[in-house]
């Protein structure tokens, strides 16, 4: 007696029993997934390419992403040349260059260069010139490349930023963000008014106007060249606000900046300024 | 009897007690973004309460329910003790861990990035390291139940796995299949961010994977509430299931449809193209037919029951049903809110309508209604069934449990409609407050105020829940053992494997993930997307 | 049927199942039925623009350098929009549309996932950084729509919108440069 002679198959057999099932669900499943195939992948693009005037493997191509645009509308093309004027990007390169900026070499370029106007703990003598200790270090470092570009204009500051080499930017940034704040000649409030806060705290949406501390408040997320405005000189702000408004000052990227101060009010300006001035984050 | 009472209360307690917590601070969310709460409470405090309460009832209340739930069925509907009952404590007390580590970023600020995390926007690195260890957690529970149940067929060869065994595992194994998504986003892409080891980091890889789990989590979330559709209901109602086969088909049917279809939460996105949109659309027309299976299939074990009960004439049986049974009157509740929400999904699934809701409170209102409504319901439902089996103490009086029930329903219903309404209205998501002086946004506050208050009657609801379950632990009145599990009309004597068991679904997922998914991750590999700067939430 | 009967015979229940199904089944395909039809006629669709930009340099490139946002027509009449969304703003936070004719609105994010819908119209696209975001459009009805962002980005999020200024034919007047700003009001 073989062995499948001895292994004879009755119809309550589990293998018996399975195999209807093994080749129906196979068969059901594999045809609705190709199907899916056939019409999304081939189907649909070439019905939808021959209306906007596309051949097929162009239309296929498109709607499996390996062409940009639609298998169904003509794609606009741009020709726009990029813009020359060149100005920091932030790319993990940079990045890396920031985390391992030198701090002692920033210390001695400081006290070659910076430290008439800015102080050597970053402690401004004049409302002229702002306060650079805790600044944040890679605010520092955009403006300063944007002093250099002329991205941002300043009768001192365009000449220094040239002058200084590309290689201790990083180091005089970083140095300055190690240095602690100090609220030199503090000022209490006598009270936060409503409104300042809700500013800084709320944004106002029917003005387009996000919460200050969305960006500028360390941690929120925002983006990395938000500079720190606590402890600032209020009128070193207000002058900057009133510059973003007028849009003399340029160098915010996308007009973010510019548009929101086009829509402060003096008294909000005023407001934010004594506010930050005072210390609060 | 039992080795696994203390284990699955344990769970449950965990599970409930984060989802009372998320109940409070959706209730303060929906009144901050109210015209009522105008200029309360920063954004700040907002969005790290959405990321608390996402996190809550998405990852802790549903994960720890179904793994308790999942031993209770081990050990009652395979009749056996639970294998490895040390691994199971040991996976309770790594998810807790994972909990804890969780929430105390959350709580200090540094994970406001929502429970669905948008890379760039990265938190600390402990809000996903917790994330992790519930995931692992959860994993060692899926080897549990597929030990428990190989261990069973091994002492009953040939024997059908009782249907309520079946569909946990097939829970267990669709689980470990979409987890895949998130796990590899995590470990490769977001923790690695979080560290600081790497600055940038391809969000369209991020959002495709992520979107690998997206789907079939809610169908892990979902199937223990048609676990007790098909084992429990009927049992309750004084009937039988209607049909054996079909509740199996329908688990499978869960399994393989809802893992290649997560492309439908990215229609909007730019990273892929229509043809393989259109696919996975095909795909999530398919993981509708379960559920509509199940309507029938429930309806008809209910009408036997009614029938039964002495319900005559063509609609007779539905008054003669017992709707003073918890059981069956949270399916009752359960299947209106189910048509509506079920209704809305399909919507969202045709594209063309996808465009005018996407984003917008519908989707908010589509999740609420069919997750917290339809499934926490019978959620609700299994609490009250199982605890004095659990306890030994049965309840005093079944009258809260119904209030509580009808409660939830009245809230939820009262809640989430208007929110539809405001979608289609172009109302978006993810707002800390409105501009209620922009004349468009003005007519939609009396809507969200609306809202609110179903939103209030939830928190009460939830408060009873909490209470009704808590007295049984000092109850006076002794439970008497009574039946849990449905009968089938024609018990099965033999299934054929591919109905007890997953060796031939296992291969068509994989078939299906590759032909779904494969193209649209295989692209990041080959060109990957130009990547992003991490945004780190400190 | 008789009501005292409460044994339901096995072909019964198969049949009534399999009836059952078979209904389910004309529902869903009849769903892909009509998304597949208005694919195929009208061209329905999902955006489907897959076109990789890189995000760290997009205020250096050449079409969403801050010069070259908003709306241009160019020589062969077609309008396009460009815009860039990103943290908290959109810009230009107003975008004039011509009533009427084909508009392709072109998005690009230099910083983290936005998304975006025009209240009134099927214009929804996400916006992710790396990708162009790209919708083709017919405004239908003129008049001011909010263009607000959806997407969770950030703590400014609910102060993110743009304002979309449908302008009828006659004032909708493309400058020497091609380019059409909203109209002061």
């Amino acid at each position: 007696m073989t062995m499948s002679q001895s292994h004879e198959r009755t119809p309550s057999d589990p293998h018996v029993l399975d195999q209807p099932w093994r080749l129906w669900a196979t068969v059901a499943v594999m045809s609705t997934v190709l199907m899916g195939i056939l019409l999304g992948v081939v189907v649909i693009p070439v019905v939808q390419g021959r209306g906007a005037g596309l051949d097929a493997f162009t239309a296929i191509c498109r709607a499996l992403g390996l062409l940009p645009g639609s298998p169904a509308q003509p794609q606009p093309l741009d020709r726009t040349p990029p813009t020359p004027v060149s100005q920091v990007v932030w790319t993990p390169d940079v990045l890396q260059i920031l985390a391992r900026a030198d701090i002692a070499k920033g210390r001695a370029k400081v006290q070659e260069v910076c430290i008439a106007c800015h102080g050597e703990a970053g402690v401004s003598p004049s409302p002229d010139f702002p306060h650079l200790a805790g600044q944040s270090g890679a605010a520092i470092y955009k403006q300063l490349h944007d002093y250099r570009t002329g991205s941002r204009v300043h009768p001192q500051m365009t000449d220094v930023a040239k002058a200084l080499d590309e290689s201790t930017i990083p180091d005089v940034a970083a140095y300055y963000a190690g240095q602690p704040q100090r609220n030199l000649n503090p000022v209490t409030l006598a009270e936060s008014p409503r409104a300042i806060v809700n500013l800084i705290e709320l944004g106002d949406p029917s003005r387009n106007i996000p919460p200050c501390a969305a960006c500028h408040r360390a941690g929120a997320g925002g983006p990395i060249e938000a500079p720190v405005l606590a402890e600032q000189h209020a009128e070193y702000l207000i002058q900057q606000l009133k510059l973003y408004a007028s849009g003399q000052r340029r160098n915010d990227v996308y007009a973010r900046m510019r548009l929101i101060a086009s829509r402060l009010i003096e008294e909000e300006m005023k407001g934010l300024a004594a506010y930050y001035r005072a210390g609060f984050r | 009897m039992r080795n696994v009472d203390r284990l699955c209360l344990a769970h449950f307690w965990v599970a409930f007690g984060a989802f009372l917590f998320a109940c409070l601070i959706g209730t303060w969310q929906m009144w901050v973004r109210s015209p009522l709460g105008a200029n309360i409470g920063t954004p700040g405090q907002y969005f790290m309460s959405v990321t608390a309460h996402g996190v809550s009832m998405a990852y802790v209340l549903t994960t720890f329910f179904i793994m308790g739930f999942g031993y209770f069925v081990a050990v009652t509907a395979l009749n056996r003790p639970l294998p490895g009952r040390l691994w199971a404590w040991a996976a309770f007390w790594i998810a807790l861990l994972g909990v804890v580590v969780t929430i105390i970023p959350i709580g200090l600020g540094k994970a406001s990035v929502l429970f669905t995390f948008y890379p760039p926007l990265t938190a600390s690195a402990w809000f996903y390291i917790g994330l992790v260890l519930v995931v692992a957690g959860s994993w060692i529970w899926c080897v549990l139940m597929l030990v428990a149940m190989s261990a069973w067929k091994r002492e009953h060869p040939g024997q059908p796995v009782p249907l309520a065994m079946f569909a946990t595992v097939a829970n267990a194994v669709m689980w470990l299949w979409t987890t895949i998504g998130v796990a590899v986003q995590l470990v490769f892409q977001v923790i690695p961010a979080a560290l600081g080891l790497v600055q940038t980091i391809d969000v369209g890889l991020a959002r495709t994977l992520f979107s690998w789990t997206l789907h079939a989590i809610v169908y892990f979330w979902l199937i223990p509430a048609y676990i007790a559709f098909y084992t429990m209901v009927p049992r309750a109602a004084g009937g039988r299931l209607y049909s054996d086969t079909m509740g199996r088909l329908t688990f499978i049917l869960f399994l393989i449809y809802s893992l290649p279809v997560g492309m439908h939460h990215l229609l909007m996105d730019p990273q892929h193209g229509n043809a393989m949109k259109f696919v996975q659309v095909l795909l999530t027309a398919f993981v509708a037919v379960p559920t509509l299976l199940t309507i029938f299939t429930i309806t008809a074990s209910l009408e036997i029951a009614g029938r039964l009960r002495g319900g005559r004439g063509l609609f007779g049986w539905i008054a003669a049903l017992p709707w003073e049974r918890p059981m069956v009157l949270a399916t009752g509740l359960g299947f209106v809110m189910l048509g509506f929400g079920g209704f809305g999904g399909i919507i969202n699934m045709g594209y063309g309508m996808n465009a005018m809701v996407h984003n917008t409170s519908w989707v908010t209102a589509h999740f609420h209604l069919i997750f917290g409504g339809s499934v926490v319901i019978m959620y609700f439902a299994i609490a009250y069934e199982i605890w004095p089996r659990l306890t030994g103490r049965d309840h005093m009086s079944l009258a809260p449990l119904r209030m509580q029930l009808w409660l939830w329903f009245v809230g939820m219903m009262v809640m989430t409609l208007p929110w539809h309404w405001l979608g289609l209205q172009g109302q978006w998501r993810r707002v800390a407050n409105f501009n209620y002086a922009d004349p468009i946004i003005a007519g939609w506050g009396p809507w969200v105020v609306v809202s609110l208050v179903g939103g209030f009657v939830l928190l009460i609801s939830a408060l009873l829940f909490v209470r009704n379950l808590a007295v049984l632990h000092r109850g006076t009145v002794v439970a008497v053992p009574r039946a849990l599990y449905a009968v089938a009309v024609h018990p099965p004597k033999r299934v054929p494997a591919a109905l007890n068991g997953f060796g031939l679904w296992n291969v068509l997922v994989l078939v299906l993930m590759v032909l779904a998914y494969g193209f649209p991750i295989a692209q990041f590999l080959i060109e990957p997307s130009p990547s992003a700067i991490v945004h780190r939430v400190r | 049927m008789s009501d005292a009967r409460h044994e339901v015979d096995e072909r019964w229940i198969l049949r009534t199942e399999l009836l059952w199904a078979f209904g389910v089944g004309v529902f869903i395909a009849a769903a892909l039925g009509m998304i597949l039809f208005t694919a195929l006629t009208i061209s329905v669709n999902p955006p489907s623009n897959v076109e990789r930009i890189d995000p760290k340099a997009l205020h250096l490139s050449g079409e969403f350098a801050e010069h070259n946002l908003g709306t241009t027509v160019s020589g062969d009449g077609t309008v396009i929009v460009r815009a860039i969304a990103t943290q908290f703003m959109f810009v230009p936070q107003c975008i004039a549309v011509p009533a009427n004719r084909r508009v392709t609105l072109r998005f690009a994010s230099p910083d983290v996932i936005h998304g975006l819908l025009i209240t009134g119209t099927n214009v929804n696209t996400m916006v992710i950084p790396g990708f162009v975001a790209q919708v083709h459009t017919e405004f239908t009805r003129t008049g001011d729509l909010l263009m607000p962002c959806h997407e969770y980005c950030g703590q400014g999020h609910s102060e993110m919108w743009a304002t979309v200024q449908v302008l009828p034919e006659n004032r909708f007047k493309p400058g020497s440069d091609g380019r059409v700003s909203c109209a002061q009001r």
